[in-house]
């Protein structure tokens, strides 16, 4: 079945630039529990990808295979391969903290570190050694904090707490830690969905904005959001990959008759 | 199902009725029941506590004053012959052993207060003389006034507590100004002595310090590790079940047996000098380090996994994620179960006694191999002394220990303060 939903998008993007990350038969397990289910997906560069699906069905599960976080759990184990850039993540050759560095990480609850707004953005770039010294350091807190759109609100109080900043606020510092780096490919799951209307606004507003450097993939319960800020969603049901295509056409015109129930709200 | 419902739900709630107010005088009665409960064990427990620090003050500030006695020596007519010349340079020590202090000091007493004068001064008086010669040697030439230290009977006739006849003998000195009360700086600055007028508690204090300090550097670092790696590294399997089993067990283990344990290993295999603080540090480590690991473990638990996840997100490695953020975020947690433990080895007296801290130490302790006391053993003998002298040195010396934790919290909490954060 999961050749049946590629091989349309393969060819369509074989014209294109080659993936940025492909997945190829990946199945995860808690213990004996089978939490996703053969799932293969190609995630493109400058791209926006949703994941949508009801709740449990494997989406966060599936988001952390993409840059090992999985690896934390004890009782999780993956199966199949997972490449970025044509080079298999689970090789052992692939360290899992440079790749953490390239496929950087949102989560669902904003979690700041509860260290200076400064240090917040900071702390990567200084474990990855790359800024030089404090200027050039500098240039890349601020040029983080701009681009998350934070930077006018904090810029007088970088030495504040960051846990001292509002809900959305600090999602929002999250997302200039993850960028701080410099990633080729952000994860985010549910980064909105703890915040109001209005932060939920910026942070869509930033999506688009960061879309024109990095590969994003976002996790939504939010249908208005998958479909305003993505240009493919993928459907998963049950720890099965359903459907995945251009966002238009699997809002405007599904091709299984679960995806239509799913985006109409018929069931989830 | 529906025609069910509609039964059981016959009218609303009456939230003014009298089974309602009833229920709430209830309430009310349980929670202010509770309080007073809660109050009156916490004012138990703090009468307890203000009972043991009145007794141990009233009986032991006494313990840091002293009597002294005033004593007229005319030097150039006393059976010293000592040469003034003697005493300078090489060879001073020397002539002031060869010199028979105690003699000279029975004649000057003798000779001011009669045939009994010398009871009036206490046996190690006579240190005092040697000293004073010692620190001038021109008092050798000329009469001169010193104050000495009174025996144990005007002592504690000065202290307001003596018998009938030392307390006759004291009223007369006083009448003529010839006692007067200080503070005894001996105590604060010597060793055990059988005289309970001439101890001190430096040398203990002084044991008691180089102990914990050994006792710190071993099992602070060793807890910390061992918490941390059963934390974040050790895989979850029956070893290591077994491991965390036998940590909580061994917290548990009576103290004494700690004591053989260092004994066995610590004197008879490695050959370390016994009644050492070094000796003594280790034993102790061995006992406060299952403390240090479990509460350690319990502050790693206690981070929140969303750091961990937000560290390791963005590319930071095992170990950093533990030094740049766990052990921070835990160390208020491992602070309080290493001052718990540090505590609970300053009072610790059983272990120390297998491995030799009971002998008799007359003098401080140069470093960490020199033989030593320490506060609660120092505490323990004194309190078997018949004489009565040692009574008041006995609780002053609980003072010290008390002080000397209180100054340890002390500074377990600025440290704690210090590093504790939000999230
Ligand atoms: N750490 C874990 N250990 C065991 N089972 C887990 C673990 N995390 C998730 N699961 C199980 O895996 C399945 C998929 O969970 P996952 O969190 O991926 O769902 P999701 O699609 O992200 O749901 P939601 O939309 O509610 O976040 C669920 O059935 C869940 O119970
Ligand atoms: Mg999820």
């Amino acid at each position: 079945m999961a050749d049946m939903i590629q091989s349309p998008i393969q060819a369509a993007d074989a014209a294109a630039s080659s993936p940025k990350m492909t997945a190829r038969g990946v199945s995860v397990f808690y213990g004996e529990k089978k939490a996703v289910d053969d799932v293969s997906i190609d995630i493109h560069r400058e791209h926006v990808t949703a994941f949508i699906g009801p709740s449990g069905c494997g989406k966060s599960t599936f988001l952390r295979t993409l840059n090992r976080m999985n690896d934390t759990i004890g009782s999780a184990r993956v199966e199949g391969r997972i490449e970025l850039d044509s080079e298999d993540i689970y090789a052992s050759s692939m360290d899992v903290v440079q790749l953490r560095a390239r496929v950087g990480m949102v989560f669902q609850k904003p979690n700041p570190f509860p260290k200076s707004i400064f240090e917040n953005v900071a702390y990567g770039p200084r474990i990855h050694g790359l800024a030089a010294g404090k200027a050039e350091l500098d240039v890349i807190v601020e040029r983080s904090l701009r681009r998350a759109g934070l930077w006018d609100e904090v810029k007088d109080r970088l030495a504040e707490s960051g846990t001292a900043l509002s809900g959305g606020q600090q999602q929002r510092l999250c997302i200039a830690r993850a960028i701080a780096v410099d990633p080729e490919v952000i994860l985010m799951d549910e980064p909105a969905s703890a915040l109001d209307p209005i932060a939920t606004a910026r942070i869509e507003e930033l999506i688009h904005e960061l879309r024109g450097n990095y590969a994003i993939v976002i996790v939504t319960h939010n249908m208005q959001q998958a479909a305003r800020v993505s240009q493919r969603t993928a459907f998963f049901h049950l720890g099965v990959l359903v459907e995945y295509g251009e966002t238009s056409a699997i809002f405007t015109n599904p091709r299984e008759t679960r995806t239509k129930d799913y985006i109409t709200g018929r069931y989830g | 199902m529906t025609d069910m419902a509609a039964s059981i739900d016959p009218s609303p709630t009456d939230w003014n009725g009298e089974a309602m107010r009833r229920r709430i005088r209830r309430r009310y009665a349980a929670e202010r029941r509770f309080k007073l409960l809660g109050l009156a064990a916490i004012l138990v427990s703090a009468g307890f506590l203000a009972f043991l620090l009145v007794t141990m003050f009233s009986n032991g500030i006494s313990g840091f004053a002293r009597s002294e006695v005033r004593l007229d020596v005319d030097f150039p007519r006393s059976s010293l012959f000592l040469d003034p010349a003697a005493l300078e340079g090489f060879g001073a020590d020397q002539a002031l052993a060869g010199a028979d202090f105690p003699e000279a000091l029975n004649e000057a007493a003798q000779a001011q207060y009669g045939d009994s004068g010398r009871s009036l001064f206490s046996e190690g008086a006579w240190i005092g003389l040697r000293d004073a010669v010692r620190d001038d040697p021109s008092l050798l030439g000329r009469r001169a006034t010193l104050w000495l230290p009174a025996s144990t009977a005007i002592d504690i006739a000065a202290k307001g507590e003596g018998e009938a006849e030392a307390e006759r003998l004291k009223a007369r000195l006083a009448e003529a100004g010839r006692v007067r009360t200080g503070i005894n700086w001996t105590f604060l600055r010597g060793s055990d002595s059988t005289d309970p007028s001439a101890v001190g508690i430096w040398g203990a204090f002084k044991g008691s310090l180089l102990t914990m300090i050994v006792t710190l550097l071993i099992a602070f670092p060793i807890g910390v590790l061992s918490a941390v790696y059963l934390e974040e590294y050790a895989p979850r399997n029956r070893w290591t079940d077994m491991i965390e089993v036998s940590i909580n067990n061994l917290a548990a283990v009576p103290s004494i047996i700690f004591g053989l344990l260092g004994l066995a290993i610590f004197l008879n295999v490695m050959h370390l000098p016994r009644s050492a603080p070094l000796v003594g540090g280790l034993t102790l480590a061995l006992m406060t380090m299952p403390v240090i690991v479990i509460a350690g473990r319990n502050a790693i638990k206690s981070v929140p996994p969303s750091i961990r996840d937000a560290a390791l997100g963005i590319g930071a490695s095992r170990i950093q994620v533990v030094f740049h953020h766990v052990l921070p975020l835990a160390l208020p947690g491992i602070l309080t179960g290493t001052i718990i433990g540090m505590a609970r080895a300053l009072g610790e007296t059983a272990p120390l006694l297998m491995i030799g801290m009971r002998a008799f130490v007359a003098a401080p302790p140069g470093g960490f191999a020199d033989p030593a006391s320490v506060l609660p053993v120092q505490i323990f003998l004194w309190s078997d002394e018949v004489s009565r002298g040692f009574v008041e040195k006995t609780s002053a010396a609980i003072i010290v220990l008390l002080v000397f934790l209180l100054a340890m919290n002390g500074l377990a909490i600025y440290l704690r303060n210090k590093f504790e954060r939000r999230w």
